[in-house]
């Protein structure tokens, strides 16, 4: 199911159309050839949608995030922020204001001693008046359910609240979309899910589009569409049902399932589970279809 | 051990001259100095002790602090202050035994520079490093020499790189623990051998921190970049400053003592 081709969509925020970037070939190597990172892409982003993006180390999923968000520009093609070009100097400020990125190490985002004063960082480069700002601070605190750390040194924090510092200094620029680039993938289990919690928070509620990029396979089924990059490519595109349920097609391509969903395709070797359907996403539904069977197989017995 | 090092000797607070604004701080340092150096006579010390008490009760610090302050001087204190008695030479012998004089003048112009030193140390503590956040410190800079701007001077890159550089410095500190662990781990050893050896058992360190810094600088530049950063045009501030009147309050009394000073020299009392 190779589903690049454009799917007609109402009112996307970001469309990449024919996409390729290509890092130059590092001097001094034996192979002078550029090194194609994204090759081709088509994809348009849905406003509110939560796109998840996985793929494997090298995939070209860091480097779609940061074409998409005007960091970088592409080789060829074109991607487009609500109608503007990224490829044009004149449009980046308002595609960097709309499309926010929050990054892997929250160390290396941070940018003042003081977590008021570093979430205030981007509105004061809008150059709002101090009132605004501190506004707009108090509510981006507030959002990540960090206001009472507001007067703190961030590196007291732990990460995930380090990271979620980071998050609001993002919210702070009323972004409407925005990209988190493997955002969970140097914090302990409790500062993950409180990550993931708040991007959901931020989606739901705030209405904020969200693109996550990650290769944790249960973070991906909490959104409602998954992209699955390989070699630079789109490699398959659908909702998390859909992609899950292609179980060995993952595994070729180098990538997990989420655990339930595992179980479920293993069992499904012996005949009495063969009917629970593939891509079952949690442990609940997972449960429930294997309860199932048993109750089936006590009746007939 | 190094991760609890304090960014330039502050001491959070709410004192009087923690509210003060940096800006005015600066300016009065600069008056307060030269009314030090001006000083000459016994009342105009005595003016400028009562100055220096006033200002360390109104700091709200603990005393003992403001005494370690003088520790690292205390060899120059000491020092200047036995050169001033036995190199001044004046008119009233008080001892003479060989080689040695020493004249009430010597002891005077002792006890003066020791007074000098003490109170250039404990002011400079007190009013600034002591009671002014490093990032006030850096925002106070920044716009004290704003004017510079005009004539090209990079007044906020320069700024800006400061207040980075203090941002980073807990977490390079933290992250040379952890170098310094890692190749401990793998038998490195920092503690024995002459001073060449312990040098060169710092390369180690020192290769992968500042292979990591310019890792952190890279990804530091493009987070900002996101967040809309394009130097110093156009950029509000949260925090303004403002000068209240208790700013005005402080710049009238310390005038009034460098006047008072001033005056006590032409007087010559």
């Amino acid at each position: 199911m190779y589903s690049t081709d454009i799917k007609v969509k109402m009112n996307p925020i970001i469309v990449t159309e024919n996409l390729n970037f290509e890092y130059p070939a590092e001097e001094g190597m034996g192979n002078r050839r550029n090194l194609a990172a994204v090759e081709n892409v088509n994809i348009s982003i849905e406003k509110g949608s939560f796109v998840a993006v996985l793929g494997h180390n090298g995939s070209g999923k860091s480097t779609l995030a940061k074409l998409m968000s005007g960091v970088l520009t592409p080789t060829s093609g074109r991607v487009t922020v609500n109608g503007l070009d990224t490829a044009d100097d004149k449009n980046l400020m308002n595609i960097k204001k709309t499309v926010g990125m929050v990054f892997q190490n929250p160390d290396n985002q941070l940018v003042a001693t003081v977590v008021e004063e570093d979430v205030a960082f981007a509105p004061e480069n809008l150059g709002l008046p101090p009132a605004e700002i501190r506004e707009r601070v108090k509510n981006a605190l507030e959002t990540v359910g960090m206001s009472d750390y507001a007067k703190q040194a961030p590196h007291r924090l732990s990460g995930g609240q380090k990271q979620r510092v980071a998050i609001a200094g993002i919210i702070a620029m009323l972004p409407e979309c925005i990209i988190f680039d493997e955002s969970t993938a140097m914090l302990d289990p409790t500062g993950r899910r409180e990550i993931m919690d708040t991007i959901k928070k931020l989606n739901r509620e705030k209405g904020i589009t969200v693109i996550l990029i990650t290769h944790y396979m249960n973070e991906a089924v909490e959104a409602d569409r998954v992209i699955v990059m390989n070699d630079a490519q789109v490699e398959m595109d659908g909702s998390p049902h859909e992609i899950f349920s292609q179980v060995e097609r993952l595994w070729q391509i180098g990538l997990d399932v989420p655990q339930s969903t595992e179980l479920i395709h293993m069992l499904k070797k012996y005949p009495q589970f063969a009917e629970i359907p593939d891509g079952l996403l949690d442990e609940d539904s997972a449960a429930d279809a294997i309860i199932k069977v048993f109750r089936k197989e006590n009746k007939l017995s | 051990m190094l991760k609890d090092i304090t960014l330039g000797q502050f001491f959070p607070g709410n004192s009087v001259l923690h509210r003060m604004d940096p800006r005015m701080k600066i300016i009065l340092l600069i008056v307060y100095l030269v009314g030090v150096f001006f000083a000459k006579t016994f009342l105009a010390f005595g003016l400028l002790m009562i100055f220096v008490a006033a200002i360390c009760l109104m700091s709200r610090i603990n005393f003992k602090v403001i005494i370690k302050s003088l520790k690292p001087i205390l060899f120059i204190i000491v020092f200047t202050a036995i050169i001033n008695i036995f190199w001044t030479k004046g008119d009233t012998l008080l001892v003479s035994w060989g080689i040695i004089h020493i004249y009430a003048e010597g002891l005077r112009a002792a006890l003066f520079m020791i007074l000098r030193i003490t109170a250039l140390v404990v002011g400079t503590s007190v009013i600034l490093s002591y009671t002014t956040s490093p990032v006030a410190m850096t925002d106070a800079l920044e716009r004290l020499l704003s004017p510079l701007a005009k004539i090209k001077v990079p007044v906020h890159e320069f700024s800006m790189m400061m207040s980075l550089a203090l941002r980073f410095i807990p977490t390079l500190v933290e992250e040379t623990e952890k170098i310094l662990n890692a190749q401990k781990a793998r038998g490195a050893d920092f503690e024995s051998g002459g001073l060449v050896r312990r040098a060169k058992a710092f390369v180690p360190i020192l290769v992968p921190l500042f292979f990591s810094a310019f890792r952190r600088a890279d990804e530091l530049a493009v987070a900002m970049e996101c967040r809309l950063y394009h130097g110093g045009n156009g950029r509000t501030r949260m925090k303004e400053l403002h000068l209240s009147s208790l700013d005005f309050a402080a710049a009238a009394v310390t005038l009034l003592g460098l006047a008072g000073i001033i005056l006590i020299n032409k007087v010559g009392i």
